[in-house]
């Protein structure tokens, strides 16, 4: 059911758990305090490395009798070629597709018959087959998903399908406000980088792209000594190793091509928000306006990524103040937050809410002062210490389920960090403190400029938009002229 | 189902994971009713130090005053506001400030409350839901800040999404005289013509213990918590009369109807057949689930290998159950692909459904369909809240908790010929209502 569109925003507040008081008359009552906190423990990964260079990485967990896997190749649609934007996104997907012994269906038919589904495509920095099944069917599900990663046939038949499929898609997703805005954001902070194009292709990309351009992926990058497997649930890590060894222990070995990379140049301390133009896109009777700030973010493994982490906490979250500001005291979104995507070449930050288009203007500069604030004054500990107990709440959370730990575990093990960070976790976050973020932020602002982006219905805000940015430049958009393949991001005439 | 914050773009897809199972452990859940009709149920389990609370009210938008469509969804958001002895807000600070979290969502039926919680807080959290249930303390300002939330829901989920009129549509155009006719986020007019007093009045009506099921499922040792929910929830007053409950019965359908809905930026038209379905607790429900499972449950089904996959005529097809205490809804539904119409979708569901109506499905088929559904149960049951969740969903779907474990076994003893049967018995020409969703611009006019 892809048009189900779960999307979860968090929003915020920040007031004091002692400070409510009263407002009525006669007996009141305070919330009984907590008790003394029960320990969690969380698992330990174990790890092996097959003599083909695969690294497996298994954590044990009983309560369910489930297992979820992923085999992970350790590049993703950062390498599509130039020109060939969803290249690599094509190459995961079409994986389980076809092989030299089973066919579409089959490949589907049998793993559902497990009582599974098996996804696979590609992200930024890598691509995936993941599955989850009970614990009993796990030796059956691997058999096909190794089949799958090892064997794929990528015939004309399915490339043309999976074409005309994902040209579909995208002509919905270039209709939703929010899903057109991050797009936008991708190209006005990436330009024509790895990063920067539509993981999954434009319209031209994608009748660009041959059987030749993916079998060529699939045999420069889908190497086992450039994959990671993870497995999590209800299965011992001596079993989940013999597994692996029988379904991926055959795969040989070989050079995996280097990703490409890219370098910025930061080293600048800024007190605020360095605005770069607005780009605003033009969307006609649209319900709403997406309204984003957009800013080139960190790699996973910078030194500032748990300050940051920490300092993107105090804007995103349902208590958090970008959601405490336009959501809860101005009613102006149904929720507005922010997200630092960190990747091994950088990553994105963006600040985002969807709000009716005449209010669009308002909102981007709240987004910016709560982003200049985050700069410009300190953050008490009143403030900090929820803020940090939301974060590592939800990452308890995550673990609770075997997806959860696979996606945990895939992040340290896909950037090369330790797997013991997932019992650290906690305590880094624990360990920033005001001076931690004030510094982080500094840097951080200090390194790129940022730009606001709104797709929208654009005569309803544009006087506004001048009026509260008149030293802003803002680059006009009609949705017609829209080309996501271009840093340009118009269709040349 | 509309939540605090949990935005759901299809009123449709609520894929209801159906319990079923070979494997599946039971749930040794505890029931009680405390003296002013609080049903309690309660499921222990120390395995991690959480625990989750959660309050089932028997109240949904079916309940929703005349001319104000919406509003219980926008009291559900109200009930995060100050009460007596709260600030507005307050379960944020006693839930996401310690590292949990809250929400709620409201759907035709009912509406659900939920935190997870460290389990140390877990005392403070029944006082706040007790609190919440008796001595909630709205005031005009955060009434009309909450509105402008709501509405803003409505624009984003029923607006600026492209289909979000279509599944509009499907609840309106698929009810004739069941308040279920009115979709459950309202519209504009209707949530303006709301008012405070409209609050106090269904806050007075709906929230009271006998209307509501407490469920608690995690970390806790039972004599403790048992005691805290007699002394929080015990001290509410039984109240007096009872609760007015919808009366009105949906007749039987007598001739297929057919619409053709518009709106902009329509990338796609597509098509929705629905078809009246038995209220939940009806036993024709297990086999409709493992029909649903065949016809929709992954890329070997039946629609997504015809439409999708050969025929490549559809974007995406479905078939759903969207389960009601009263007549629920069967519904049928496909995005064009390309160059597609709805004619086309609807032409060819229809020989699906007859290939569903004319034959049994294969024994391969049934198996793979009940695996299918057990593994979604198990995962379900992989966390506190999914197992709350599960419990409570058979409180109000089903009348018994008891049926979260029950069901399984009458999906397991569901037989092909059942689903053949399930397939004649609903699926008929008369039962149906036909919907074409296009762009406002199309020239084309369909049929």
């Amino acid at each position: 059911m892809k048009t189900s569109k779960f999307k979860i925003i968090f929003v915020a507040l920040a007031f004091l758990v002692s400070s409510f008081a009263s407002v009525a008359h006669g007996q009141t009552e305070t919330p009984p305090k907590p008790s003394e906190p029960h320990v969690a423990t969380i698992p330990t990964p174990v790890e092996k490395t097959l003599s083909n260079g695969l690294r497996v990485i298994v954590v044990e967990r009983k309560n369910v009798p489930l297992v979820t896997a992923r085999l992970m190749i350790k590049s993703g649609g950062e390498v599509d070629p130039n020109n060939l934007a969803g290249a690599a996104d094509m190459t995961a997907e079409l994986l389980t597709k076809g092989t030299k012994t089973r066919t579409a269906t089959q490949i589907a038919e049998e793993m559902e018959f497990l009582g599974g589904a098996i996804d696979s495509g590609a992200a930024w920095d890598f691509s995936n087959v993941t599955f989850r099944v009970m614990s009993d069917k796990l030796d059956k599900a691997m058999a096909i998903a190794a089949d799958s990663v090892l064997n794929p046939t990528f015939s004309q038949e399915e490339i043309d399908r999976y074409k005309t499929q994902t040209l579909d898609e995208l002509t919905v997703n270039l209709k939703e406000p929010s899903v057109l805005a991050s797009y936008v954001a991708n190209r006005v902070v990436f330009s024509d980088e790895g990063y920067g194009h539509p993981l999954s292709g434009t319209p031209e990309s994608l009748g660009q792209i041959k059987q030749q351009d993916l079998i060529k992926i699939h045999s420069s990058y889908y190497k086992p000594n450039n994959s990671i497997l993870i497995i999590a649930g209800d299965i011992t890590p001596s079993n989940a190793f013999a597994l692996a060894e029988k379904h991926f222990g055959k795969w040989v070995k070989a050079a995996p091509a280097e990703a490409k990379m890219t370098t910025r140049v930061g080293g600048h301390i800024s007190d605020k928000l360095n605005l770069d133009k607005i780009t605003v896109v033009d969307l006609p009777g649209s319900g709403q306006a997406a309204v984003f700030v957009a800013k080139f973010g960190i790699d996973r493994s910078s030194p500032l990524y748990y300050q940051l982490t920490v300092a993107n906490s105090i804007l995103n979250g349902y208590s958090a103040r970008l959601n405490q500001e336009i959501r809860i005291k101005r009613g102006l979104s149904y929720g507005a937050g922010s997200s630092l995507a960190s990747r091994r070449d950088g990553g994105i930050f963006t600040t985002r809410a969807q709000t009716k288009n005449e209010s669009a203007a308002e909102v981007a500069e709240i987004m910016v002062h709560e982003l200049n604030r985050l700069a410009s004054e300190s953050v008490g500990d009143v403030e900090l210490t929820p803020r940090k107990a939301a974060l590592t709440g939800n990452f308890s959370r995550e673990l609770e389920t075997t997806g959860g730990l696979v996606n945990q575990i895939s992040q340290l093990a896909l950037y090369n960090l330790p797997l013991s960070q997932i019992n650290s976790y906690i305590q880094s976050v624990q360990s920033v403190n005001n001076n931690g973020i004030q510094s982080g932020i500094k840097e951080f602002y200090g390194e790129t400029t940022a730009q606001i982006v709104i797709v929208g219905d654009a005569k309803q805000f544009l006087p506004d938009l001048k009026t509260r940015f008149p030293s802003s430049q803002i680059n006009l958009i009609p949705a017609a002229e829209l080309d996501l393949g271009s840093a340009m991001l118009r269709k040349s005439k | 189902m509309l939540g605090k914050m949990l935005f759901i773009a299809s009123a449709i897809a609520l894929f209801t994971a159906s319990v079923l199972a070979q494997t599946v452990t039971p749930l040794n859940f505890k029931e009680r009713t405390l003296a002013n009709g609080l049903k309690v149920v309660i499921l222990q389990d120390n395995s991690s130090p959480t625990v989750s609370v959660q309050v089932w009210y028997n109240v949904g938008s079916k309940d929703d005053p005349q001319q104000k469509s919406g509003f219980a969804h926008l009291f559900e958001h109200l009930m995060f506001k100050s009460t007596r002895n709260m600030k507005s807000e307050m379960f944020d600070r006693l839930t996401e400030d310690v590292g949990g979290e809250n929400n709620a969502s409201t759907s035709d039926d009912r509406t659900e409350y939920h935190e997870v919680i460290p389990s140390n807080y877990l005392e403070t959290l029944l006082w706040a839901e007790a609190e919440r249930m008796t001595n909630l303390n709205v005031d005009e300002q955060n009434f009309k800040s909450e509105r402008d939330v709501v509405k803003e829901e409505y624009r984003q989920s029923v607006l600026a999404n492209p289909y979000g009129r279509f599944y509009d549509a499907i609840q309106k155009r698929s009810y004739a005289v069941h308040p279920y006719k009115r979709p459950t986020i309202g519209n504009i007019d209707e949530l303006n013509a709301a008012s405070l007093e409209d609050v106090r009045l269904f806050y007075k009506t709906f929230y009271r213990p006998d209307g509501a099921t407490l469920v608690i499922v995690g970390d806790f040792e039972p004599a403790q918590l048992n005691a805290w929910i007699d002394k929080y929830f015990g001290r509410i007053a039984k109240p007096e009369g009872t609760i007015p409950r919808v009366t009105l019965q949906e007749p039987p359908r007598t001739a297929e109807q057919r619409f053709v809905e518009s709106a902009p930026n329509v990338p796609l038209p597509g098509v929705a057949l629905t078809y009246l379905a038995p209220p939940s607790k009806n036993a024709d429900n297990a086999a409709l689930k493992v029909a649903q499972a065949i016809l929709s449950g992954g890329e070997s089904s039946r629609l997504y290998q015809e439409l999708i996959y050969k025929q490549q005529i559809a974007q995406e097809a479905a078939f759903l159950i969207d389960d009601r205490t009263d007549k629920g809804l069967l519904i049928f539904y496909a995005i064009a692909a390309g160059g597609k119409t709805p004619a086309e979708l609807e032409k060819s569901i229809l020989v699906e459904l007859k290939k569903m109506q004319s034959a049994p499905p294969s024994a391969a088929e049934m198996e793979k369909a009940k695996n299918g559904l057990i593994t979604e149960a198990l995962s379900e049951r992989e966390t506190n809240l999914g197992k709350g969740e599960a419990i409570g969903n058979a409180v109000i779907y089903q009348g018994d908790p008891a049926e979260v474990n029950n069901s399984i076994e009458e999906l397991r003893k569901v037989t092909a010929q059942d689903v053949q049967n399930v397939m004649k018995k609903y699926f008929t020409d008369t039962n149906r209502v036909v919907i074409y969703y296009q762009n406002e611009t199309a020239t084309e006019t369909t049929k």
